[in-house]
């Protein structure tokens, strides 16, 4: 055992000086960056109709540009300059719709579907123009209409194809002014009503005001692309705040009870603009290396630096889901993204308890790792995992057995992911020598049993809960739904585990693979029902897209677990080489 | 306890059988869900994979090995509690299942607003067969429980004998596209089928209408016109309304009748392909079809998997003809001397009371069409009304109505509710099963507390 690694470890001193000074720093650095983010605030923050809820202008147009292009900045091809943001592009789609006609700009990404339009296979992005003049395009949007009249399920050609028909959909809409509803309709005792007046149909008097706006737009655009001074450009966003102010004022007057709040806009605003959840997966990627660092070298600044960091991830962690919550009303686990972020959340928990109550130092890593893995992904894949704040399918509204029953699901598959990183690490050790490790083994064997238990306390409750809410809502405690059979599958295999494991049929090497390949199980629990099976009653939370990505995970891990038993095993045989 | 029967206990007990059993429930299921999701259908998960004996074997298996296992480990202390809480709530929570299953009820209920019904379908199927010797009342000869997705008729034909012979079921198709059409009729009772069109300048309506039987009365409105095949009443209505009726294999005798009092109503004789102008707002009435005799009849369309529009349907055959009929109509077949009724439909269960939707309202996410809640106003038959929204059911006689979906018309407005309607037995057994299990956990986590810290390794010690 390495002497250094036995130095003695006195937890109490991580609340030295840096503990403090380090998230202050952080937060400073986080606030100087939201604060000089763009130009035109008060535009960003004109509260719009869309997808059946009340946003800021600028989700508005993260989420159309997000739709057509698949990002939410644009950048010109072939050209040097910085990404522009959203509402100056979604604005501009509105002023000048024809300078946009030859920009490539709508994301074509399923390769079947650019065969069948017979484009290159190397393009990426169309403009508006190429669309319009593709001989193949109405042929092949015919083929999904009477997929629709059918109604088919929809494979993932007819998907990216219904995808790029939302694309120029919402493209056209946009530049018509028929999409963006800015004004709410009066109020009327004859005939209510809660859908918004789009630009398109404002009264005249009204869109005047807009057109105030969109003057003072331009300026403020012009000033900033031509090297002017800065109070000139100072002068032009106030004028754009003016002209926003005033219409804002003008909509509100039409009915007030309908409009929102500065501070939710702001709120939104803020959350756009903060990005949480990326600041807390770089923050717990600093915290995974530093654990690293610590594991490795047996330093124990490190482990307290590690500790630190994953706090602060945390905490920002904690703020973004706070937000979320919000903005939203509700418990933020209703569709992939979310419980992504949640079962981070768990993770990182579960990492800090199990860590604080051994410190073995690699739990705290295997935890840091995953919570930035997951946040990650739910960073970079918009269009698998969509962060955008959707309202609720009704059967989950208002419901407290939807709260408990998801939270405590997603959390056991928290437990699960820690003992699957745990076991990762474990096979690592089985790799760099059994005997040496010993103790290191036995270890991670103990968190990787101690995770899978949380694991299977938490699941067992939990899929109870969920047929307690059917029972409540449907009137059925148990109906064989892929969902709720995936996760009794997740539960059976787990318990499995654990039995053999009671009974010595698993040993320490046993246990390690067991919880690496029994994690396939949440894998399709958790991803797979509602993106392979697609079937059953939680379509709610269904969606497409990032098979191919996960079966190379998966792949890549039951590899790992071959390779490491077939040294191990040749090891065994032959114990001198 | 003698030796032998304590060595069966510990072989049926054994851990490796545990595990086993755990892991075949694991791949069966998981295996059910892929045939769901290959389907579309969950109901096939339920005939092939989760109601076939291969699975009550392996819950029964399951069983087995949870009271071996306990009575392996008499005399009990203790410390066995958690395990014993954990294993008796899951036989519990299977006993509770079993009841339901057997004496439960789960049906759905649909009614338009403002009517009434007393009836819940469930899934399962009944064949019934009903015979007419003289037109009118028909006597049901036979009834059956059918389940073809599970007995597939195809390997094996369904049989019922009849009193003129044998009725056959030969085939079954789960995942059909019905389409509807007119055809010929060489049945002597068989009423006649016209098609027609009327149009002017802004309409243009293609319709047939299709008697039931010979001399039956069959209307329609279609827009503002009244259009009626079958005898001409004596005495004209006062409103626009066309009557028509077959003179012979080729002629139509027609009457146009008028709103306006002073306008005399028309009449003539009309044939395939020919017109006359009705007077109504320009438009012009052209016969396009005409049987004499006519039946309808459906093509259908093979899927492999379920889509909403597809229903299933059985081929029937009956001296040496063959039918198509799908699931929830009725099939007529006509011999010399009888009218038979075949129907295939989802088994009726009558509640015993009425229950009447007084009003539906649908509430939506704000400048969308998407639903964000729906709720039925009911009247009970002891003139009680209850709100049944999403998770607020309505408890009445022991049953319970949940909200469970809705049908919209054309211009998406909301026009029926559906309610699903259930009756549980097994429930309390099933909660109480799953109490003892989640004190089984909570008791094993107690447990374990202390005397988890003794084994692992110190801290920084590695």
């Amino acid at each position: 055992m390495n002497k250094k690694m036995k130095m003695k470890t006195k937890m109490k001193c991580h609340f030295s000086k840096s503990a403090f000074a380090l998230p202050f720093l952080f937060f400073s650095f986080f606030s100087g960056v939201s604060q000089a983010a763009d130009l035109s605030q008060s535009l960003q923050a004109l509260p719009v109709q869309d997808g059946g809820r009340l946003k800021p202008f600028d989700s508005f147009a993260r989420e159309s540009l997000q739709l057509i292009y698949g990002k939410q900045e644009f950048k010109a091809e072939n050209s040097n300059g910085a990404a522009r943001p959203a509402t100056e592009i979604v604005m501009t789609w509105m002023l000048q719709p024809a300078a946009w006609q030859e920009t490539p700009l709508f994301e074509i990404k399923y390769a079947l579907l650019k065969k069948a339009l017979k484009l290159p296979e190397e393009k990426k992005y169309l403009s508006f123009s190429e669309l319009s003049s593709n001989e193949r395009l109405p042929t092949v949007m015919q083929e999904l209409q009477s997929k629709r009249e059918t109604k088919e399920k929809l494979d993932p050609y007819f998907q990216s194809l219904q995808r790029l028909e939302n694309q120029i959909f919402t493209f056209r809409e946009i530049a018509s002014g028929h999409m963006l509803r800015l004004v709410p309709p009066p109020k009327l005792q004859d005939k209510p009503s809660e859908t918004w007046i789009s630009l398109a149909d404002l009264k005249p008097e009204l869109q005047e005001k807009f057109l105030d706006v969109t003057k003072a737009f331009i300026q403020v655009l012009g000033v900033s692309t031509a090297e002017t001074s800065i109070e000139k450009s100072k002068e032009a966003e106030m004028a754009l705040g003016n002209a926003v102010a005033r219409f804002k004022q003008a909509a509100k007057a039409e009915n007030s009870e309908l409009y929102p709040s500065e501070t939710q806009m702001n709120a939104e605003l803020h959350y756009n603009h903060f990005h949480p959840f990326k600041w807390a997966w770089i923050v717990y990627l600093l915290a995974a290396i530093s654990c690293f660092l610590a594991w490795i070298l047996g330093r124990h600044i490190f482990y307290t630096l590690a500790w630190e960091l994953t706090a602060v991830g945390f905490l920002i962690h904690i703020y973004g889901f706070a937000l979320r919550v919000y903005l939203t009303g509700r418990p933020p686990v209703s569709n992939m993204y979310e419980t992504v972020v949640w079962v981070a959340f768990g993770v990182v928990l579960f990492s800090m308890i199990i860590e604080y109550l051994y410190r073995w130092r690699f739990v705290l890593l295997a935890g840091a790792l995953v919570g930035a893995f997951c946040l990650a992904l739910a960073d970079m894949a918009p269009l698998i995992l969509d962060p955008s704040l959707q309202p609720l399918e009704p059967v989950l509204r208002n419901n407290f057995w939807l709260l408990i029953h998801v939270l405590t699901i997603t959390i056991s598959y928290a437990a699960f992911f820690l003992a699957f990183a745990l076991g990762d690490i474990g096979l690592i050790y089985f790799l760099k020598g059994e005997s040496e490790n010993k103790e290191k083994i036995k270890a991670i064997t103990l968190a990787t049993y101690r995770s899978i238990q949380i694991g299977v306390a938490l699941l067992t409750p939990g899929i109870i809960l969920g047929g307690v809410w059917a029972d409540y809502s449907w009137g059925r405690f148990w109906g064989w739904d892929p969902k709720e059979t995936w996760a009794l599958i997740v539960l059976l295999g787990y318990l499995a585990v654990l039995h053999g494991r009671l009974v010595g049929l698993l040993r320490d090497f046993g246990m390690i693979v067991a919880s690496v390949i029994s994690f396939t199980t949440v894998i399709m629990a958790w991803y797979g029902v509602n993106f392979i099976l697609g079937a059953g009653l939680h379509s709610y939370g269904f969606g497409a897209g990032g098979v191919e990505y996960v079966a190379v995970f998966v792949a890549i891990h039951l590899l790992f677990v071959i390779f490491t038993s077939v040294i191990r095993f040749g090891r065994l045989k032959n114990p001198k080489v | 306890m003698n030796t032998s029967f304590r060595k069966i206990v510990r072989a049926l007990a054994s851990m490796k059988l545990a595990v086993v059993v755990l892991l075949s429930i694991a791949a069966i299921t998981a295996a059910g869900t892929i045939v769901e999701a290959h389907f579309n259908d969950a109901q096939a998960a339920s005939a092939l994979v989760y109601r076939t004996p291969m699975m009550f074997l392996i819950m029964g298996l399951l069983s087995v090995n949870l009271i071996a296992v306990m009575i392996d480990r008499l005399p009990w202390k203790k410390k066995h509690l958690p395990f014993l809480f954990a294993h008796v709530g899951i036989l519990v929570l299977l006993i509770g299942s079993l009841v339901t299953m057997k004496y439960g009820l789960d049906g759905s209920m649909r009614f338009g607003i403002g009517e009434s019904n007393r009836f819940v379908v469930v899934p399962s199927a009944d064949l019934q067969v009903w015979a007419s010797y003289d037109g009118d009342r028909y006597t049901k000869l036979a009834e059956q429980a059918v389940d073809f997705l599970k007995n597939s008729p195809k390997e094996k034909p369904f049989k019922m004998s009849l009193d003129q012979g044998e009725l056959e079921v030969l085939d079954f198709e789960p995942y059909m596209i019905p389409n509807r059409q007119i055809v010929a009729s060489s049945a002597p009772k068989s009423g006649s089928a016209i098609r027609f069109q009327l149009q002017n300048g802004k309409a243009n309506i293609n319709e047939w209408l299709l008697q039931t039987k010979q001399n039956a009365t069959v209307e329609n409105t279609f827009g503002l016109a009244h259009i009626s095949l079958g005898p001409i009443p004596a005495i004209l209505p006062q409103e626009n309304a066309l009557f028509l009726n077959p003179i012979d294999e080729t002629r139509i005798q027609y009457v146009l009748a008028y709103k306006d009092p002073k306008r005399k109503a028309l009449r003539g004789v009309v044939q395939e392909n020919q017109f006359f102008q009705t007077g109504w707002m320009g438009l012009e009435f052209k016969l396009l079809r005409y049987f004499p005799k006519a039946q309808e009849s459906y093509e259908f369309k093979k899927l492999e998997a379920s889509t909403p529009l597809t229903t299933s349907a059985i081929q029937i055959s009956f001296k040496n003809q063959k039918h198509w009929v799908q699931l929830n109509d009725v099939l007529k077949i006509f011999t010399d001397s009888a009218a038979y009724l075949v129907s295939f439909g989802n088994r009726r269960i009558d509640l015993g009371f009425d229950l009447h939707l007084k009003k539906f309202e649908v509430g939506r996410y704000q400048g969308t069409a998407r639903a964000a809640s729906y709720q039925s106003l009911v009247t009970t038959p002891d003139n009680q009304e209850t709100l049944i929204s999403m998770n607020e059911p309505l408890k009445y006689q022991g049953l319970t109505f949940y909200q469970a979906s809705f049908q919209e018309g054309p211009n998406q407005e909301a026009i029926a509710s559906i309610l699903s309607v259930n009756y549980d037995p097994g429930r309390w057994i099933k909660y109480l099963g799953c109490l003892i299990i989640v004190s089984g956990i909570m008791l094993l986590f107690y447990n374990r507390r202390k005397s988890s810290r003794a084994q692992a390794p110190g801290q920084g010690q590695i």
